[in-house]
């Protein structure tokens, strides 16, 4: 070592100009320390008491859904002392981005608002508070639901988890001006043989749609082809050719003749819909119509109320509706649960009851401006439909007859979303492997027994015959309820 | 006792010494504890998952089952099919970025003025948060309201729905990958060229070379280390690329335009599949590490090469 290096080094902890090396660690310890127990101490200070005051979180996904909300916020204060702030979560992806929360017993949300397919996987990982104990805090008046919406969707083995917020089905919009027309009648007649009016089989509406194509002003249809929810749009035809989504034994039916023949009618469709048909999803579907380019679609049921507000539409007073041919999906909805995390159960409880009581619902699921549709007996009148609470356009008398009557035909051949532990997965993989098809990568015939094919390794992964008790379950909860399965 | 009093004072340095070599450690025992949390403990946890069947979607207890997860990629078509997507996408990338960046960075250097104003010009593309970038080209896509469709039908040519194309949709996201991450390319060479010796440019062109034969003969050979060390940067990057899949395509139409990257987050993200996204996780660590290996093997090479002639 050299002797001029080692006389200048200091010994270790020596005082240097007043500080040594020994204060210094002790220091950086110090503040080591300070700071990683800073989030303990804050969580001290911030503990469930303190921020549970009367602020709750509501998880929603983002957009036109959060509106009602917002519109009842005064009320929810004035009545229960409840604040609450909004957490949008994008409409396609709730389901991770809940997962990976609720996963990590994040109490970042007290009030959940989803679509009951997550009901099946989030009432088996123990995510929501069952919701009877706290019915005596304020009245659901559950017995003015619609059977189809009530136990099949809120209840899993006899407990009730949620309550509704939007009822959902698929309806077809057409549009009146043309399908009235004098000339269209006749020239379809000529070509079809039969009276132009809403079809009442996937046959008639692929040729209605093959009629109207007039590119590039006029389309026959559209429908949602985009990756997220495509499988909807495929189920609607599949329920309506005959299709089951599985057989008693828990075998998937999908890649039966009846899955086979949607799949081909929805691929084949594409050449009667706008050229971007791959990208349209719930908003683009919803404009398409709106804009007059395109002359029926099948589409969730809020986009009625849309058709008759001037500021969305341009065929204000032009819109028909009616239910599916064959059957209708009952596709999506969504309810409003207490997460089991929840800091602030009651008060999520209480928001949540209160704003799905006929005197509150019957405000908002006649709104173009949120997308909530009926899903109580008492909403299923026409004069409420000519009602606007917010202030803004009504349907007129006809279009609200046409649209209750179209959701009530609809309910009754209404065909439900599956819904059992699990539910996201295989419907994701049917979304797929359909959009896969629409893309035109796979056949039709090849993409539903790929489907089928992992659906049976997510059944086999769940326990085979947990999932069918599962499923038998949910089919004889729907049974129950009126709806044929 | 002599050689008691001759041994002690050489003990004391030592004591000092071993002093010493522990403050060291301690002062870099904040780093480590920190790198051991972050990087060396999520590795080895991944590890142990890919091992595993844990679903956390599924309640029941993870069990250990060996090597099941890394036999069912490669038996899993999609597992390919993003496999293929990677390769096309890194190729295509390469393809365009290389020649077009070294070309400009060669008209960079041509200029006499104004060269550090036009290469902060460059940069806007690569300086933008990507799923910015993302968002914007979903706008210039876009069929029906798109300025690109718009031009198009002004000019009375067709208006491709772009990303909504099966064929067009790959192709689109190499597009979009090209106008970010090319100025960067440009950057490394641009960098590279102005670091070259002079004077044997000035030699060649003395000897009269052209400019092809400038590019060809003396800026490439010479620039090999750069380019090695673009191209490797270049791949890494766009092997694990995400967001703007996620933002612009998020794997479709189909699984057109899903990567190995897209479809890992998928199995994890969206299936829950812990176990299995854990072991593509693996397994995308081995290629890249390979990949990145092999390169520097290349470029090491080249130097080499260079070195020698």
């Amino acid at each position: 070592m050299n002797a001029k290096s080692s006389d200048s080094r200091r010994k270790f902890g020596q005082s240097a100009n007043g500080f040594s090396r020994r204060k210094l660690l002790k220091s950086g310890a110090g503040i080591t320390l300070g700071l990683t127990g800073a989030p303990f101490i804050a969580s001290g200070l911030f503990s469930d008491e303190a921020l549970a005051a009367s602020t709750i979180n509501i998880e929603i996904d983002a957009g036109q859904n959060e509106n009602p909300f917002r519109w009842n916020a005064d009320a929810l204060k004035s009545k229960f002392g409840v604040q609450f702030k909004m957490i949008g979560l994008p409409f396609v992806g709730q389901y991770e981005k809940l997962v990976s929360e609720l996963t990590a017993r994040s109490s970042a949300y007290d009030l959940l608002v989803f679509p009951p397919y997550f009901l099946g996987d989030f009432v088996a990982l123990g995510f929501l508070r069952e919701l009877d104990p706290y019915f005596s805090l304020l009245d659901p008046q559950l017995d003015d639901y619609m059977p189809a919406y009530r136990d099949p969707i809120i209840k899993r083995n006899g407990k009730t988890y949620a309550l509704m917020y939007d009822g959902d089905l698929l309806q077809v919009t057409y549009r009146t001006d043309l399908f009235n027309d004098p000339t269209e009648q006749k020239n379809f007649k000529a070509k079809y043989s039969w009276d132009l009016a809403p079809a009442t089989t996937w046959d008639q509406y692929m040729q209605i749609a093959e009629f109207f194509t007039r590119p590039p002003n006029l389309y026959g249809t559209a429908f949602y082809a985009a990756r997220g929810f495509c499988y909807g749009w495929f189920a609607n035809i599949f329920a309506g050719l005959g299709g089951r989504w599985f057989s008693d034994d828990m075998k998937p039916t999908i890649n039966s003749d009846a899955g086979v023949k949607a799949l081909q009618l929805l691929v084949k469709m594409k050449d009667y819909s706008p050229p971007n048909i791959l990208q349209i999803d719930y908003p683009a579907l919803n404009e398409v119509f709106l804009n007059g380019s395109t002359a029926m679609v099948v589409q969730w049921d809020d986009l009625a109320l849309k058709v008759g507000n001037p500021q969305m539409s341009k065929v204000v007073g032009k819109g028909g509706f009616a239910p599916c041919p064959g059957r209708s999906l009952l596709l999506y909805s969504r309810v409003m649960a207490v997460s089991a995390f929840a800091r602030n159960p009651k008060d999520a409880y209480r928001t949540a009851a209160y704003m799905q009581l006929p005197e509150v619902s019957i405000t908002y699921v006649y709104d173009s401006n949120c997308g909530q549709d009926p899903y109580r007996l008492s909403q299923l009148k026409p004069e409420a439909a000519m009602k606007n609470h917010t202030g803004g356009p009504a349907l007129d008398a006809t279009a609200a007859k046409s649209y209750v009557d179209a959701i009530r035909e609809g309910l009754k051949g209404g065909y439900p979303e599956l819904g059992i532990p699990g539910a996201p997965r295989y419907l994701d993989i049917l979304d797929l492997y359909v959009s896969q098809a629409l893309a035109g990568t796979l056949q039709p015939k090849d993409a539903l027994d790929a489907t089928a094919r992992e659906w049976d390794s997510i059944t086999e992964a769940e326990d085979p015959d947990r999932q069918k008790a599962a499923y038998a379950a949910w089919v004889k909860s729907f049974k129950d309820a009126g709806v044929e399965y | 006792m002599t050689s008691a009093i001759l041994a002690a004072p050489a003990l004391r340095p030592r004591r000092h010494a071993n002093a010493g070599r522990w403050f060291g450690w301690w002062m870099i025992a904040p780093s480590l504890a920190m790198l051991a949390a972050n990087s060396i403990f999520p590795l080895v946890y991944a590890l142990s998952v890919a091992f595993q069947s844990y679903q956390i979607l599924i309640p029941v207890p993870h069990r250990f089952i060996g090597l099941r997860n890394f036999e069912k990629i490669f038996s899993d078509g999609l597992f390919w099919s993003s496999l293929g997507v990677t390769a096309w996408f890194i190729t295509g990338v390469l393809l365009l970025q290389f020649p077009i960046g070294f070309g400009i960075a060669v008209l960079l250097q041509r200029l006499r003025r104004h060269q550090d104003l036009l290469v902060t010009l460059l940069l806007i593309p690569t300086i933008i948060s990507t799923s910015v970038a993302g968002f914007q080209w979903v706008q210039l896509f876009n069929y029906q309201f798109g300025p690109i469709n718009y031009l198009l039908g002004l000019l009375h040519l067709p208006q491709p729905t772009w990303t909504a194309d099966p064929s067009l949709a790959l192709p689109c996201l190499i597009f979009v990958d090209f106008w970010q991450w090319t100025p960067f390319m440009t950057l490394l060479l641009f960098a590279g060229l102005r670091s070259l010796p002079g004077s044997v440019i000035d030699a060649a062109r003395i000897d009269g070379s052209t400019g092809w034969q400038l590019v060809w003969r003396v800026y490439l050979p010479l620039l090999r280390p750069v380019i090695g060390v673009a191209v490797i940067l270049r791949v890494l990057m766009t092997f694990k690329l995400f967001d703007v899949i996620y933002v612009l395509t998020a794997g479709g139409p189909g699984t057109i335009t899903e990567n190995l990257a897209f479809f890992t987050y998928v199995q994890g993200f969206r299936y829950f599949d812990m176990g299995y996204a854990a072991a593509l996780s693996i397994l995308q660590l081995i290629v890249v590490t390979i990949l990145a290996k092999l390169l520097i093997r290349l470029t090491r090479r080249t130097l080499t090469g260079v070195a020698k002639e």
